[in-house]
């Protein structure tokens, strides 16, 4: 069993990554020992053997399709974009969200925006349904159920931080809501038929929210 | 690091396309994208060995680039740059690959033929028999890698392909030189135990 330096010394020569010293110190040993001599000479044609037939610049299959999938979604990525700052817009109806007891209370903000919730629907028992969820803060799992009781959905927020006894967390009164689908959004309109919300995803997935409804 | 080969004469240098393309000019950047797509999917390609992930990373390597164009400080080369990030891209796809344990060696992975007037593509016809084994000996090179774990074979087509200097191949992955040297030993050791006899009955 060799140590560990002869194994780098052999490859190193291999790879070109000796100084001129031990260079020739290397050449000498070649020189005197026959097993050496062949196992190098047997990495080295493998080497060239690997760079022969890996290629460094290959022929992309459907070059054309290639170039324009990334125009589609760079196109698609500038749309998030404007998408992204029109949340971001002073006065807008999420600014709430971002208090500083934001902290606490971000996965419950969140997980409401991500949560679309729908007016009765008919031959359902449930009044609502989730088409999709999403909790920023990690260990929060967020569950909705419809309580006919109390005529109203209810948000279950697990593992998530204390509120503050005194802060108000109101939802928002959706009377129906309308998916695009090459948008992918789906927007959300009060009983006047005002738009609320507009909910959709971003190029990873992550949910992005426009608004026009009431300021915060 | 990888360089970008030498422009053509008349060609627009990268740095004014990536200038443009930072100002949102998309079609400075769809030139980038044709000038460099064959060198980032071939990377791609080795180390995924699979054409079609391949194609997909390579395409998530370039979107990656766009959206951090507004950080690239123009002190690297931007084929330096995004071969970082192609690299990235497809060691964190086999990372993930591994963990979903999904990493066994599919002999189908290696069916892809090396691009007519690729670099390493030999020059002139050779006579049938040989362009025959040749082509079979190039196969066998390509099973033999992709049997290779990701970690040695990440080293191999660093050093090999793109004839990356230790330290530089130290700095991507990143690892020690040692690290580096040791893989590249084993690497070759595993690739000369499979490929045994082409190479040590013909010397």
């Amino acid at each position: 069993m060799k140590p560990p330096s002869e194994d780098h010394d052999l490859i190193r020569w291999l790879d070109g990554e000796m100084n001129a010293t031990e260079h020739a110190a290397f050449e000498t040993r070649l020189k005197t020992d026959p097993a050496l001599a062949n196992e190098a000479q047997v990495l080295r044609a493998l080497s060239v053997g690997i760079r022969s037939h890996l290629p460094a610049d290959m022929t992309v299959p459907h070059a054309d399709f290639f170039n324009s999938q990334i125009q589609v979604r760079i196109g698609q990525l500038e749309i998030d974009n404007e998408r992204a700052q029109a949340t971001a817009a002073p006065g807008d109806l999420l600014r709430w969200l971002r208090q500083p007891w934001l902290t606490a209370a971000g996965a419950v903000a969140l997980a409401v925006l991500g949560l679309v919730l729908l007016r009765p629907i008919a031959e359902t028992s449930a009044n609502s349904f989730i088409l999709s969820s999403y909790t920023p803060k990690i260990g929060v799992q967020a569950h909705a159920f419809h309580d006919e009781a109390a005529d109203a959905t209810v948000l279950m927020l697990d593992g998530l931080d204390a509120i503050p006894a005194d802060r108000k967390v109101s939802g928002i009164h959706v009377k129906h809501s309308e998916t695009e689908p090459q948008l992918a959004a789906t927007t959300l309109y009060d009983v006047a038929g005002g738009r609320l919300l507009m909910i959709s995803r971003d190029a990873t997935g992550l949910p992005l929210i426009w608004s026009n409804s009431p300021r915060g | 690091m990888p360089a970008a080969a030498a422009p053509d004469p008349g060609e627009v240098p990268d740095i004014d396309l990536v200038k443009r393309a930072q100002t949102g000019d998309t079609r400075a950047f769809d030139t980038l994208v044709t000038r460099y797509r064959g060198r980032i999917y071939a990377m791609t390609y080795h180390l995924i060995q699979n054409d079609t992930e391949a194609w997909d990373l390579a395409q998530e390597a370039f979107i990656k680039a766009w959206r951090a164009l507004p950080n690239f400080k123009h002190d690297a080369g931007f084929y330096t740059w995004l071969y970082r990030i192609a690299h990235n891209v497809s060691y964190d796809w086999l990372r993930k690959k591994k963990t979903q344990g999904d990493g066994e060696f599919d002999d189908e992975r290696t069916e892809h033929r090396i691009a007519v007037g690729a670099e390493a593509t030999p020059k002139g016809d050779p006579a049938p028999d040989t362009a025959m084994r040749n082509a079979e000996l190039g196969q066998r090179i390509q099973t033999a890698i992709a049997n290779l774990s990701t970690d040695h074979r990440q080293v191999i087509i660093l050093r090999e392909v793109e004839g990356l200097a230790y330290e530089e191949i130290a700095a991507l992955v990143p690892c020690s030189l040692g690290t580096v040297m040791s893989r590249l030993f084993y690497a070759r050791k595993k690739l000369q135990e499979q490929l045994k006899d082409v190479y040590e009955t013909t010397l």
